[in-house]
This record gives structure tokens, C-alpha cells and sequence, in this order.
């Protein structure tokens, strides 16, 4: 399975495990995996430390994480990337909308 | 004789049902059509032809087989034999005899059941 | 479920051949009888049945004979073919799968094997036929799509990769493998004589990338050619594809605008790799991605910062897309932008940009087509030298000379608003383009003036206070509805080329015209004149009012030199 999710704090966060290839293929499982996620998350985070690949479709899937999130609103962490996943976020200036660990 | 030794009681049953209203039509080709093979058995015994042998041997044996006569197909199968070992000499002489001798009775007991 | 079918029989016994057809007939089938192998073919190819009973042993042409026709004749369909025999022997039975047979059947028939068997192939041939036909529809949906692409292309391909770029300071490689990769180049010169570039790449590739493509393009080319600044075009980009594009798709972009009298460069880079400044010294500079890329932003929150960099003549500007440094080579490792940074420390300038293509063609060698590889290089040249040309819809290169008439009758004159249709083409003409402002000025006066005053015969004296303002614009559309002969004309005279020119504007009415130079030195109390014409002599424009003073003249004159 490439997307995994795991409810934390008290049903206040929802984690969204990717491993593998973050692309076009993972599109379905990812969005299902917090639109029909068991909380009405409050706060996101998004664990990339099994991704070892990520490209433009994830990023755009990543975008429309913040749009259900409550866009400008959104509270959402991309955690644990790897040197590929963070060249890519920096180089698209991704921190300017999500907390990149 | 009685009819179970020339014909498989439970073929018949079968035919007529499946054939129908048609069973004596069946019945009448196939007593046609035999006289014909058995004639062409004859001739390539005569000829010593044993590949004609052989064929007309196997044809007649999976018509015979089909009408439940089964001591026909029998005989059949053996001329056939004889027929692939290169073989017209021999015992076929004897086997054409009975073979002729087993079709009269399947014809008469066809005949009989047909009508 | 018992399947029902058309099947050809092939069997030279005539009670075998009685027999078998009415045991099929039975179980619902339809039958063809055939007595021979010959006459087998025959009724084969006339029926096209959907399964094939055939003895062995028939003579010549036989039952293994025939098979080997029906399959030698077969197309796509599958009929299976069974074999009625009495063989057994291994040899005839490998004979007969060789010859194309399916499957055999031994005599004397068994109704019920006979069912069975019948009953597996024509549920494979069924699979079988709805397989094809899957994949037909597949087939065919496919070749639609890309068709559709291939229209797409073509659109975008006219719209997004055109303009400037075929200058000679301007070189280019836009992968033309992939049917649309979602890249876009475009190149224009404002009227100011800056070079505008745009390097974009769009998420998504075929036609999600065209829909944003469009508008990128139209915009770009509108804004840069009426002399908008980089940061507005810019930001009226982003602003659109925001409002167009869905969530998640957007475009990763770098733009730059060249100012080659001042030697200044403006960048702006959202989500592509940091392009290159090469300097002719040497020092690489780079071009650092900054800003999100193009349409995520909504239009209050884009940030439009550029960054200036100071060029000289000989500098060149080196900007790709991710292909380049994704380009991937053997055990998939990727090309990188070190590699790139290397190649571009140790070659010449002037060969860089080959040099580059080149490794990158060897890096990926025999693995693959080097897909997705946008790479452009634009050279600083001095100012003089840059012969940008402006896309424009007519051919504005050589002087051009023409005179256009527009006259408005009564009725037009109710319903018509001739100005921005004369704007409109006036600004095809390039040295008027930056000059819009007044051009509009010049133009609605004088015809508000011809209108009013000439045709209508207003007085603007009632239009010094607000309420006679009021009673003026009443008055002036009870004259106008009910007007039933007048009329206004524009003459324009154009003389010019790209350094300069001269439009005349002559703007005359059906009225009965003024004394201009008596209402100008005031020695007469005749307020038919406008206050419009007086606004005009205060911008400083000449006006000729020839007698009887129902036509005004504007003489426009400039010089881009």
C-alpha cells in the first residue's frame, strides 16, 4: 500500500504515511485517505519518509490536501523527506504553504 | 439370438429418443450406407489394397458404433487392424464372412424396430 | 447456460451425419451440413459459422486439410474447430491439434459429451469475441484522445511557442517527442524595445496543460506588446490561471525582462530550477526560485518581486526546465544541475548551450529519448542591435502609408461608440501603442465636441453648473433620439515606419461650425465651442480649425529614435 493514515492526538491530527513513488498512480488513495478519513482533522501532517520519489502530480495533490484542509487556513507539516523530496519542495517554494520538517 | 448381442439396448433407447419421429430414417441410411461399405471392404480385399482396407474399415466401424451395434464395430475395428498392419491376406477372408454374417442381423433387428 | 449457435458439420457418413445433426439440432443449434471437405470450405466461407465439426477421415480434401484452410483463412474470430474421430493413437491426435483442431470427438457420440464440449467453446468464443471487441473500443478511444492531443498541440503550439523567439539573440530546444509536455516558451519586445521571456512548465501534460497555455499566452503577448511592466503581466498571469486552473494544476515559470539600453535584467522565478546568468567574465550568477509557481496564489496574496541583475553585451541567460537536470541515464541516475553547473564552468560561453544538449543526449544515450528537455539561451546585445520585433497583426517593419474614413449617420450616431474601434486600430500601428492615452484623449474630444456641438448644436454653457450639467446631458439625449439627419467623420492620415511618423486626425461634422480663432482670442461670446478643444490646447496638442469650423485638425507627430 502506498498511503497509510494513522489518527494522532486525540483525533486532532491525521497522518498520511507515503511510501514508495508519491505520484500520479497514489492519486486516489491519497485523497480518499482524508476525505474519508474516520476525524474531521484539525491539524495535517504528511510523512514522507518512506517516499523516495516525489514529482509535479504530488505536488499538486499536496495542494488540494490544503484546499480541503481550509486552504490559507490549513494546518499541515510535510515530515521527514529526504534530500530528493526537500530539493524539490525548496526549489517550488512549497514552505511557503505547508511547515516542512 | 437375441437382440441384446447385436445391438446395445440402451444405444437404441437413446437414438430414439433423439431421433424421434426420425428414427427410421436414421435406421434406413444407415442400413443403405453399410451396404455400400461392405462392398468396399470386399473390393479392396479383392484388390489387396490395404490402405483402402483400413478406410473402409474405420468408417464403417464409427457408423456401426453409432446405431449401438457393437459386435459390427467390433469387426470392423479388427479388419481395420489388419488393415494398418499392410495385412489383406490372412484371416480377413474369414472376418468379411462374419462381418457380412453380423450385419444381417443388425439389419434385421434395426428393421424390426424401426417399423 | 446452454449457448446456441450456427455450426458446420463436415462428415461423408450419411448416418453419422443424420445423427450428429439432430443431436445439435436438440440442444438448440443451428445446423449446416456438409458432405465433404470441399463442400466444407465452401459452406464455411458463405456462413461463417461459429464452430466446426469435422471427420478425420474423409477423402481429400480431408478433415485435418480442411482444418488447416479454415485457419489459414481465419482472421481475428476464433472458431473452434473439433475433430470426430475414432483415432486414438497419439500421433493422429498431435496431427490433428497441429492442423489446427481444438479439441476431438469420438464416436459412437455421447450426447452428453458432446454438450460439455460444445458448451466450453462457445463460451470461449464468446470471451474471446468480447476481448476484441474491448479492445477495439480501447483501440479506438485511444486513437481519439490522441487526436485530441495532437488538436491541442497544435492550438497551443501556435499560440504558446511563437513570437519573438525567432531572434537572433534568442536560441531554443522544446523537446518536440513527447505529444505535449506541458512546456511553453514565448518571447516578445514591448514597445519600449525590452525583451519579454517566459519559460513555463505546466503540471499535467496533454490537454490539462493546453487549457492553461492559452490564456498564459494571450496574456503574456497582449500585456508585453501594449507595454505593460513584467510585474503586471505577471501578476494579471497568475490571477487567471488561478481562477482557470483546478486545484493542484499550476505552472512553474521564470521571467525575465531585458532592458538592453540600461543594461538591466528583471527576473522573476516561481518553482523552476535557478536558471543562469553567465557573465562575460566568467561568474556564473543564479537565477534563484523564489515565489510559488504561477496560479496557486490567489490574486491578493501573489508576490511579484523581481530581482534586478546588471548585464553587459556578451552575457548570456541560460533557462531550462526539469527535464534537463531529471534527464535520467543508466541504473537511473539523474543528470543533475552540478553536472550542469560543471559543464557550464569549464566551456566557453558561446558554446554552452550545445555543449550542454550534447551531454545531455549522451547521459541518457541508448536508455531513452531525452523527453521533457526545455533549454533556451538569450544573449545581451547592445541596444542597437536589437532589432526586436513586436508581434503584431500587420507588418510593421517597412514605412507604411494609409488613410482611413469612418463616418457615423444619424442613426449610428445614436447607437454607436466609434472610439474604441478606432483605438482598436490605431494600436495596431506600434508607435502609437504607448501613446494610447492620448490618442483617446485627442479622439473623444473631438467627437464629443463634433456630436454635441456640431450635430446637436448643445450649448456648453449650461454645463458650467451641476444642475445646467444635468439639464445638458437630458438635452443632449432628447436632440440625439430624435435625430434624424447629421454626421460626423474621422479622416485618419498615417505616414510612419519603426523610428517615427506622423497621424493626422481630421474630425468633421454636418453642423454649422464655429469662428475657432474669434472663440480662441475670445472676441466673440458665441459657447458653441467645446470646453473639450480647450482642453486639448492646454495638453499642448495643435489644433487647425479651418472655416467654417465644422471640422477640427490633430496632428500627432513622434520619433522613437
Amino acid at each position: 500500500m502506498g498511503i497509510t493514515t494513522d489518527v494522532a492526538a486525540g483525533g486532532n491530527e491525521l497522518v498520511i504515511k507515503v511510501a514508495g513513488r508519491f505520484d500520479f498512480s497514489v492519486h486516489q488513495e491519497f485523497r480518499q485517505a482524508y476525505e474519508r478519513a474516520p476525524v474531521r482533522a484539525q491539524r495535517y501532517v504528511v510523512d514522507m519518509g518512506g517516499a523516495d520519489y516525489l514529482d509535479s502530480s504530488a505536488l499538486g495533490m499536496l495542494l488540494l490536501l490544503r484546499d480541503h484542509a481550509g486552504g490559507d487556513d490549513a494546518d499541515i507539516t510535510i515530515a521527514n523527506s529526504n534530500a530528493d523530496v526537500r530539493r524539490i519542495l525548496t526549489i517550488s517554494n512549497f514552505d511557503q504553504l505547508f511547515s516542512i520538517e | 439370438m437375441n437382440r441384446g448381442q447385436h445391438l446395445d439396448e440402451q444405444a437404441l433407447q437413446e437414438l430414439k429418443a433423439i431421433m424421434g419421429a426420425d428414427f427410421p430414417l436414421l435406421v434406413q441410411t444407415f442400413l443403405t450406407d453399410s451396404h455400400q461399405r461392405i462392398v468396399a471392404v470386399s473390393t479392396a480385399l479383392e484388390s489387396s489394397d490395404a490402405d483402402a482396407l483400413r478406410r473402409a474399415a474405420h468408417s464403417f466401424k464409427g457408423s456401426s458404433s453409432n446405431l449401438g451395434a457393437l459386435q459390427l464395430a467390433e469387426l470392423c475395428r479388427l479388419l481395420e487392424e489388419r488393415g494398418r498392419d499392410g495385412e489383406t491376406g490372412a484371416d480377413c477372408p474369414t472376418l468379411l464372412t462374419q462381418l457380412a454374417q453380423e450385419f444381417h442381423h443388425v439389419e434385421r433387428e434395426l428393421t424390426l424396430l424401426a417399423s | 447456460m446452454d449457448r446456441s449457435a450456427t455450426i458446420l458439420i463436415a462428415e461423408d457418413n450419411a448416418s453419422d451425419r443424420l445423427l450428429l445433426s439432430a443431436l445439435l439440432r436438440r440442444l438448440g443449434h443451428r445446423v449446416i451440413e456438409a458432405e465433404d471437405g470441399a463442400q466444407a470450405l465452401q459452406l464455411f466461407d458463405a456462413v461463417t459459422p461459429q464452430l466446426v465439426l469435422l471427420d478425420a477421415l474423409m477423402p481429400p480434401p480431408d478433415g485435418f486439410e480442411v482444418a488447416r484452410r479454415i485457419r489459414a483463412r481465419s482472421d481475428e474470430s476464433f472458431v473452434p474447430i473439433i475433430f470426430l474421430t475414432s483415432l486414438q493413437d497419439p500421433e493422429s491426435l498431435a496431427a490433428g491439434l497441429a492442423a489446427g483442431g481444438d479439441d476431438f470427438l469420438s464416436k459412437p457420440y455421447n450426447a452428453t459429451v458432446l454438450r460439455a464440449k460444445l458448451n466450453a467453446f462457445l463460451r470461449m468464443a464468446e470471451m474471446h469475441q468480447t476481448l476484441q471487441q474491448q479492445r477495439d473500443e480501447i483501440a479506438r478511444h485511444n486513437r481519439y484522445l490522441l487526436n485530441e492531443q495532437e488538436v491541442a498541440k497544435r492550438v497551443v503550439d501556435k499560440v504558446a511557442h511563437s513570437g519573438a523567439l525567432q531572434l537572433p539573440n534568442v536560441r531554443y530546444v522544446l523537446s518536440p517527442l513527447a505529444l505535449f509536455n506541458g512546456d511553453v516558451v514565448l518571447a516578445a519586445t514591448g514597445p519600449l524595445g525590452n525583451l519579454h521571456l517566459l519559460v513555463g512548465d505546466f503540471t499535467g501534460h496533454g490537454l490539462a496543460a493546453a487549457i492553461g497555455a492559452m490564456p498564459l499566452a494571450q496574456i503574456f503577448y497582449g500585456m508585453v506588446g501594449k507595454g505593460f511592466h513584467l510585474r503586471e503581466v505577471l501578476r494579471e498571469i497568475n490571477a487567471r490561471l488561478h481562477d482557470i486552473l483546478p486545484a493542484g494544476v499550476f505552472c512553474c515559470a521564470t521571467a525575465l525582462s531585458i532592458d538592453f539600453a540600461d543594461g538591466l535584467v528583471e527576473v522573476w522565478n516561481g518553482g523552476l530550477p535557478d536558471g543562469l546568468l553567465c557573465r562575460g567574465d566568467g561568474l556564473l550568477v543564479p537565477l534563484v526560485s523564489r515565489h510559488l509557481p504561477l496560479g496557486i496564489r490567489s490574486a491578493r496574496q501573489f508576490n511579484d518581486a523581481v530581482e534586478r541583475l546588471q548585464v553587459a553585451p556578451g552575457d548570456r541567460l541560460l533557462l531550462w526546465s526539469d527535464g534537463l537536470p531529471e534527464a535520467a541515464g543508466a541504473g537511473g541516475a539523474r543528470f543533475g544541475e552540478q553536472r550542469l553547473l560543471e559543464i557550464c564552468g569549464e566551456t566557453p560561453v558561446a558554446e554552452r548551450f550545445d555543449v550542454i544538449l550534447d551531454a545531455v543526449h549522451r547521459f541518457v544515450g541508448g536508455e531513452g529519448q531525452v523527453d521533457d528537455l526545455t533549454l533556451v539561451e538569450v544573449t545581451v546585445v547592445p541596444r542597437a542591435e536589437f532589432a526586436g520585433a513586436v508581434p503584431g497583426r500587420i507588418a510593421d517593419a517597412a514605412a507604411q502609408k494609409w488613410h482611413l474614413v469612418f463616418a457615423l449617420e444619424a442613426e449610428s450616431l445614436r447607437s454607436v461608440n466609434p472610439l474604441p474601434l478606432l483605438l482598436h486600430f490605431l494600436m495596431e500601428v506600434p508607435g502609437l501603442r504607448s501613446r494610447s492615452g492620448q490618442l483617446y484623449t485627442v479622439l473623444a474630444e473631438l467627437y464629443a465636441n463634433a456630436v454635441e456641438h456640431g450635430v446637436l448644436r448643445l450649448d456648453s454653457a449650461l454645463k458650467r453648473t451641476a444642475v445646467g450639467f444635468a439639464r445638458y446631458y437630458r438635452e443632449r439625449e432628447r436632440r440625439l433620439q430624435r435625430l434624424t439627419e447629421g454626421q460626423v467623420r474621422f479622416e485618419l492620415d498615417y505616414h510612419g515606419d519603426h523610428n517615427g511618423g506622423v497621424l493626422c486626425i481630421k474630425v468633421a461634422d454636418s453642423g454649422a461650425g464655429f469662428d475657432f480663432e474669434a472663440w480662441r482670442d475670445g472676441s466673440t461670446p458665441d459657447h458653441y465651442a467645446g470646453r473639450g478643444l480647450a482642453l486639448l490646447e492646454r495638453l499642448g496638442i495643435r489644433l487647425s480649425v479651418p472655416l467654417p469650423g465644422n471640422c477640427v485638425i490633430v496632428e500627432f507627430r513622434w520619433n522613437d529614435v
